[in-house]
């Protein structure tokens, strides 16, 4: 049985019944039993994953209504809430938490009869971005195992990749869908600031997170859109897209469009590389008829500081809750003084979680703030003018997703600068609330490249059909797993 | 440059016990590097907020919950939680 098929192709050949979905889903879990082992994408597993597929083929023959899913596989990045599984967000603070309610993405999702096959790794609290934060242990590029996958939602991009799955759903807060999947040779979507409701996802940087979908191949974000997107009245910063269908004309091709190529995103310290990649993807593109033109993003030189300067502030808010009096684990309290007992308990966070919230407390502080924090919001709000002023003459904007490779796990993690400023292609669309899509591009020397798209806020279609234009100009080899 | 002092008083703000002695480190190389937004040149911006009518929010209401998730917290007594004893 081929495991290595697109989503689309999977409804396809369910719907058809030319697949069952039980047999898929056997032969997927049979897959996770004996890759990951090495690869250390799951957390945990859906042990009813067998069963559920059957139902669904019962439902097949009968001639029941059956969803858009058709029982595919799809992994869930362990920040998202599934009703009655753990969800432990990569953390032994909630190594036996069990979410008592679903995400919207999740419900959305199990209407259209999705399997879950399982929840997969990521940095702890999805702060990071190679998954060497988990407290679980780190997962393993599928490329190479000696090298990192990417993050924070690393396990998710290691799972599509290794075809453990069809297509998964992480979050993307600086570029934590897009960078792992660049690192993995996935397609990678954040979409525009309230496109997908974020309720149950797990919050770390409210203002700027969304939960985005990593796929085989664009049409499978576009599909994935079609089922997740919309108004939700349990997250009150949802857009109403009116039911735009993204899957409809993605083949519109990219004739007159203008794409603009921030000069800021391939200058210094970009992977000689990832550069000729990302020129070779502008050639492509002017091949198809677009006009490709550089441009200038003179904020982005300082968007990883105020990236890390508003996460921060947020998640010292958000992380407050993790005191074992709201949420925690099972920890005797007997004895204890109040402040005492809370300190003893908050030591179950890993040590990235824990800088990150005292860099949390220290920014927004008194005497701290207007150095810090108000000039983030600052730097925030002036990248959002010049992105909108860019967005007046152009269509579409590019770059490489990530300026370097992917690197040896263990190689950055003791410099946390060097480890920031990966982020910097990634984090502007989420500082601006921008949809951004990263698409796989070259493999360059067993490492997978990525090239990021960037479009004007609720111009996810033509971000779609841009994407499937240039990923329609490359062939890539086979992840070697 | 950010002093152990600083580190200590926020840590202690926040009640987080610091064990790690690399942290002083790390944290102050992490804010060192945010001394780079002084550079931006960024104040005179005015600060802009999205507003969100009144009129969009959800409706106001009580939904119950799942009422038996209660019998699941590990002090639960039938008819109340005993609360921990602390000093």
């Amino acid at each position: 049985m081929n495991l290595k098929i697109s989503a689309l192709e999977f409804t396809r050949q369910v719907k058809s019944g030319n697949l069952s979905a039980e047999d898929f889903i056997a032969k997927t879990m049979e897959r996770i039993q004996n890759i990951d082992g090495n690869l250390h994408a799951f957390l945990s597993l859906n042990d009813k994953a067998v069963d559920q597929a059957r139902d669904i083929d019962k439902k097949i023959k009968s001639g029941e209504k059956v969803g858009e899913c058709f029982g595919m596989p799809i992994s869930i990045k362990d920040n998202i809430c599934i009703k009655d599984t753990k969800t432990t967000c990569a953390s032994k603070m909630l190594e036996n938490f069990i979410a008592p309610y679903d995400a919207t993405v999740i419900t959305k999702l199990k209407q259209q009869d999705a399997i879950f096959v399982g929840k997969v790794n990521l940095d702890e609290f999805a702060m990071g971005l190679s998954t060497e934060f988990s407290a679980y242990g780190p997962s393993k590029n599928p490329w190479n195992t000696d090298y990192v996958p990417g993050g924070s939602s690393g396990g998710s991009a290691v799972s599509v990749s290794a075809f453990e799955c069809v297509t998964s759903l992480g979050s993307d807060t600086g570029g934590s869908v897009r960078n792992p999947a660049s690192f993995c040779s996935t397609v990678g979507y954040k979409p525009t600031y309230g496109l997908i409701s974020r309720y149950g996802l797990i919050s770390y940087a409210n203002s700027i997170e969304q939960i985005g979908p990593l796929t085989r191949t664009v049409e499978d974000a576009a599909f994935m859109l079609n089922l997740i997107t919309g108004l939700d009245p349990n997250d009150n910063t949802t857009v109403n897209n009116r039911d735009e269908d993204y899957l409809k004309d993605i083949n519109s091709g990219i004739e007159g469009k203008k794409i603009g190529i921030i000069k800021e995103m391939i200058g210094e310290g970009i992977d000689p590389s990832v550069l000729s990649a990302t020129k070779n993807a502008i050639s492509k593109l002017e091949g198809l008829g677009a006009t490709c033109e550089e441009i200038s993003l003179d904020m982005v030189k300082y968007s990883v500081a105020a990236y890390y300067t508003i996460t921060a502030t947020e998640a010292g808010s958000n992380l407050a809750r993790y005191d074992n009096l709201r949420y925690g684990y099972d920890f005797s309290v007997e004895g204890f003084e109040f402040n005492s007992y809370i300190k003893k308990a908050r030591k179950k966070l890993g040590p990235e979680v824990t800088r990150r919230m005292i860099l949390g407390g220290f920014v927004p502080s008194a005497g701290h703030a207007g150095k810090y924090f108000l000039k983030a919001l600052k730097v925030k709000n002036k990248l959002t003018r010049e992105i909108n002023d860019v967005f007046k003459k152009f269509d579409l904007l590019i770059s490489p997703t990530v300026p370097v490779l992917p690197f040896k796990i263990g190689e950055k993690i003791n410099d946390p600068v060097a480890l920031f400023l990966i982020d910097i292609n990634t984090v502007t669309a989420n500082l601006t609330g921008k949809p951004a899509i990263s698409i796989p591009y070259a493999i360059s020397n067993g490492l997978p490249i990525g090239i990021q798209l960037i479009a004007n806020s609720m111009d996810d279609k033509l971000l779609l059909q841009a994407a499937y234009a240039l990923e329609k100009t490359v062939v890539l080899p086979e992840v070697p797993i | 440059m950010v002093s152990h002092e600083e580190i200590q008083h926020v840590a202690k703000l926040m009640k987080i016990e610091l064990d790690d002695p690399t942290i002083y480190e790390r944290v102050d190389k992490m804010i060192s590097y945010f001394d780079i937004l002084d550079s931006a040149g960024v104040e005179s911006e005015e600060m802009s907020f999205t507003e969100i009518p009144l009129s969009e929010l959800r409706e106001d209401k009580y939904i119950p919950f799942n009422e038996k998730l209660i019998e699941k917290l590990n002090y639960y007594k039938g008819t109340y939680v005993r609360a921990p004893k602390m000093i």
